[in-house]
């Protein structure tokens, strides 16, 4: 069976499974709590347990002293829990967190629209107050068959909180969003948790804000987007949606139409694989490139936000970070697919986020 | 509403912040005088982030519960003779390599780190390094006592602190980490917490702790575990200064470039020593230099050079080479060792059958045709009484101290040697890796003190020959020095096993 762990100061709660470290829960979860050697062996992962029973497992008795277990700390990388746990840890504490509590919820297919080719928007709609939710932020879909629910970045903005729109993009071979473009149909009820993820607009930071977005990507920034010029917010922002040719480009008269009556919002395509086509006349290249171009390849000042699949997000950090952009300005969301999951790419302790 | 609890980083900060000020009867510039002469440019001291959040409240508690528990084994291990429990007396040698020239690079760790505790004009990194320098002298300390007991029982460990100053193999570590105390901090703290002790660390503690599991020694494992813990802290020390060096200003990365460049061929260099002891000194064997190398360098070091690409850090120089040396790397520096036995404090000696099969499936066809066939003519020689000894000292790389007998990188049968030509003097280097750093700070390596050359010039109290040499080291001739068959320590070891089987019908049976 599975218990809560409530992790503070965050304030987050997740599910952690029994046998499950808490490490790897928080960071499954998208917390990144600090940790180095992963076995027990170095300390960098104490944390304080406020509340609740915790194995500690195979923690080293130099890395956790006596006197710390008195003192209720344990080892994340090593401990599991016996009962429903709070814990504090060293992590950063957001102002522009709401922290808000998740639920399950039932909605019915409303719409579904071709956006392109390979993606479909769905709206779901919800009785009740709707779900209450931060710009950036996904659900969880539990389709029918399926074992483990997919996720999905919510592409309306929190003030629609009744009607949920989701942009799926078809994986080849992916059971998921393949039942969602080929089975479902307008009138179907589906089962979602929601709000889930740390993808948001860091409102009390005051830099001009950059939108990276690569594909059906481009949910989270519509979301955020919508939701910041509604609530009337001045700073200059970018978005560059990178998509392969024209045919894949969506939503184009919605983002023209905000930088037409938004002096603040600059809109930006470019297409990665339209070499040979005459008829597009804007820019050529991936998403990194053109922000490059876009910015003379200076970054520093900003804040980042990046959504889409993997190797385009990775692929905007070394940008950025190039142009002297760092990790506690960078943002992301990353779209992984299961074959994504199946291949970790290797990473070193450098960076905690990315 | 109640106010909200402070999170642990505010916390630490009201703890720990602004407990310095500015200086006002003398300028800051001459209060910190070294943390701007090296080039590194940092414009917000404040953004430094702790990369661990320790009291010295806290810091004195677990430490002690540490010595405590490190203690309490010790005697343990003391009272039940644990000596007589190792794989095999030539174990010690590996401790006697480390106890030489490992040991005392704590012990000037402690010192660096005071240095650089005081010269940092940020209060944050200050601290970090202050608490490190104590953690170095602990390890100074708990390492000699861990290793003490063997002194009683084995020979050669009498008198480390003397030879360290005066002996020419034990210059390798001390030149090495001489060259980082007399950088300026930021590059101190660049070799020492980053490239030597993150980077590296796997390639040296690993073959040390392990092999000490491995090979039945309980005091110098349980040493490796107390200490562990505190590597941790030295870890995300060296990650955080090179993290914060890159992202203050762009002006810094060529800067921390020439560091990496440097310090990642110094740190191998002197690893070259540590990868011997595990492919040689070590009875039972952990895992090979060579397979050491791919897990922790072309894996995991690669993986974080990745990472440091995104600052525009690339992989550093020469890292191609130590991929073309993996294969020859400890074969070539045992052959050198052996051969200088009467001038080690420590023993030395061919491997046994079981041993050049091991050597055989682990290196394969290069080990076949090279190295093995020498050791079996060395043996051959041995077995017909007599055991080859060079009995002059080898000409030493004027950068690494390592005698220059490495070979070209694509050709293993043609010996490696750099000149390098500097106001009229021709040096000696052992590689390009090695080359290209003293090239880099002439003025600085051609200060470097050659023992060999000072052996010759008769400033080794005026020693003639290599016998006298290791007489003014303290070494006595065929006890603490040369071939192990047939040494005091295998004799004793040989009679101590006997009689203690004896004494134990079970083990007897």
């Amino acid at each position: 069976m599975s218990f809560r762990l409530t992790i503070e100061p965050l304030g987050e709660t997740i599910e952690v499974e029994d046998g499950q470290s808490m490490l790897d829960a928080a960071l499954r979860a998208g917390i990144g709590l600090p940790y180095a050697c992963n076995h027990g062996l170095c300390g960098t992962c104490k944390v304080d347990v406020v509340d609740g029973a915790i194995e500690h497992n195979h923690a080293s008795s130099f890395a956790l002293m006596d006197v710390e277990r008195d003192e209720g700390r344990c080892l994340a990388c090593c401990a599991t829990l016996s009962s429903d746990v709070v814990i504090e840890a060293d992590v950063e504490e957001e102002p522009d967190a709401r922290a808000l509590p998740i639920g399950d919820f039932t909605a019915t297919v409303a719409r579904i629209e071709a956006l392109t080719p390979t993606i479909r928007g769905l709206w779901l709609e919800l009785g009740g107050d709707g779900i209450d939710f931060q710009a950036g932020q996904y659900v969880n879909l539990h389709l029918p068959g399926l074992d483990q629910p997919r996720a999905f970045s919510i592409a309306s903005p929190p003030a629609q909180s009744n009607l949920l729109e989701l942009n799926v993009r078809r994986v080849d071979g992916g059971a998921g969003t393949t039942w969602l473009h080929e089975v479902a149909a307008v009138g179907d009820t589906l089962r979602l948790t929601a709000p889930l993820g740390r993808f948001f607009v860091r409102r009390s930071a005051p830099e001009p804000l950059i939108f990276l977005a690569g594909g059906s990507g481009l949910s989270s920034p519509k979301s955020m987007i919508e939701d910041l010029l509604a609530a009337g917010e001045e700073r200059p922002m970018t978005l560059i949606h990178g998509v392969r040719n024209q045919a894949e480009i969506y939503y184009a008269d919605v983002f023209r139409a905000l930088a037409a009556t938004h002096a603040n919002f600059r809109y930006e395509v470019v297409l990665s694989d339209a070499a040979d086509d005459a008829t597009w006349a804007g820019p050529h290249g991936f998403v990194h490139e053109h922000a490059e171009r876009l910015f003379a390849g200076r970054f520093a000042g900003h804040k980042a936000y990046l959504c889409g699949p993997p190797p385009m997000i990775d692929a905007c950090i070394t940008t950025l970070m190039q142009g002297r952009l760092f990790e506690e300005h960078i943002f992301m969301e990353n779209f992984y697919t299961a074959a994504d999951a199946a291949q970790p790419a290797r990473r070193s302790a450098l960076f905690r986020k990315f | 509403m109640a106010k909200k609890k402070l999170g642990l980083k505010e916390r630490y900060a009201a703890l720990t912040r602004g407990l310095d000020w500015e200086t006002t009867y003398e300028p800051m510039d001459e209060v910190f005088p070294y943390d701007r002469y090296e080039g590194i440019k940092i414009v917000d001291w404040d953004a430094w982030a702790d990369p661990f959040r320790l009291t010295m409240d806290a810091y004195w508690k677990y430490q002690s519960e540490k010595e405590r528990k490190l203690y309490a084994i010790l005697d343990a291990f003391q009272q039940n003779n644990g000596q007589l429990n190792i794989s095999d007396a030539r174990y010690l040698s590996a401790v006697k390599i480390w106890l030489q020239g490992i040991t005392p690079l704590e012990y000037v760790a402690h010192r660096g780190f005071a240095h650089a505790g005081r010269a940092f004009r940020g209060a944050g990194a200050r601290v970090a390094c202050q608490m490190q320098s104590i953690d170095e002298l602990r390890h100074a300390q708990t390492q000699l006592h861990a290793f003490s007991h063997y002194n009683k029982y084995f020979n050669g460990m009498h008198n480390f602190a003397h030879m360290r100053d005066r002996a020419w193999y034990l210059s390798i570590p001390k030149s090495f980490f001489e060259d980082a105390y007399s950088a300026g901090p930021f590059e101190f703290v660049t070799s020492i917490s980053f490239a030597f002790e993150y980077v590296l660390t796997n390639l040296l503690f690993m073959p040390f702790v392990s092999g000490a599991a491995y090979n039945g020694d309980m005091a110098t494992t349980t040493f490796g575990f107390s200490a562990q813990s505190d590597e941790s802290r030295h870890m995300t020390l060296g990650l955080e200064v090179v993290k914060f060096m890159l992202e203050q200003h762009e002006d810094n990365v060529p800067i921390v470039q020439a560091w990496l460049d440097k310090w990642f061929w110094r740190g191998y260099r002197l690893l070259g020593l540590v990868g011997t002891m595990m492919d040689y000194m070590l009875p039972k064997k952990v895992m090979c230099w060579k397979e050491a190398w791919e897990i922790y360098w072309e894996e995991n070091g690669i993986a974080l050079f990745h990472d440091l690409g995104r600052y525009g850090i690339r992989l550093p120089k020469h890292h191609e080479v130590a991929g073309k040396e993996k294969h020859r790397l400890t074969h070539e520096m045992w052959t050198t060792l052996y051969q200088f036995g009467n001038a080690l404090g420590l023993h030395t000696w061919i491997p046994n059958d079981e041993e050049l099969d091991w050597f055989s499936e682990k290196y394969g066809e290069l080990f076949d045709t090279m190295y093995k066939p020498r050791l079996l003519y060395l043996r051959e020689l041995e077995e017909k009484g007599e055991r080859y000894f060079n009995n002059r000292l080898p000409m030493v790389c004027q950068v690494c101290q390592i005698p220059v007998f490495f070979t070209e990188p694509d050709d293993p049968q043609t010996q490696c040697v750099r000149i390098v030509e500097h106001s009229g003097t021709k040096h000696h280097c052992c590689s390009d890796g090695c080359k290209d750093i003293f090239e880099r700070e002439p003025e600085k390596y051609v200060q470097a003190l050659i023992p060999p050359q000072q052996v010759y010039r008769g400033e080794a109290g005026g020693a003639t020959n290599i016998f006298e040499y290791a007489a003014w080291l303290h070494l006595e001739r065929d006890v603490d020095t040369g071939e192990y068959r047939g040494s005091p320590d295998h004799q004793h070891w040989l009679e101590w096993q006997r009689r203690h089987k004896a004494a134990s019908p079970d083990e007897a049976a």
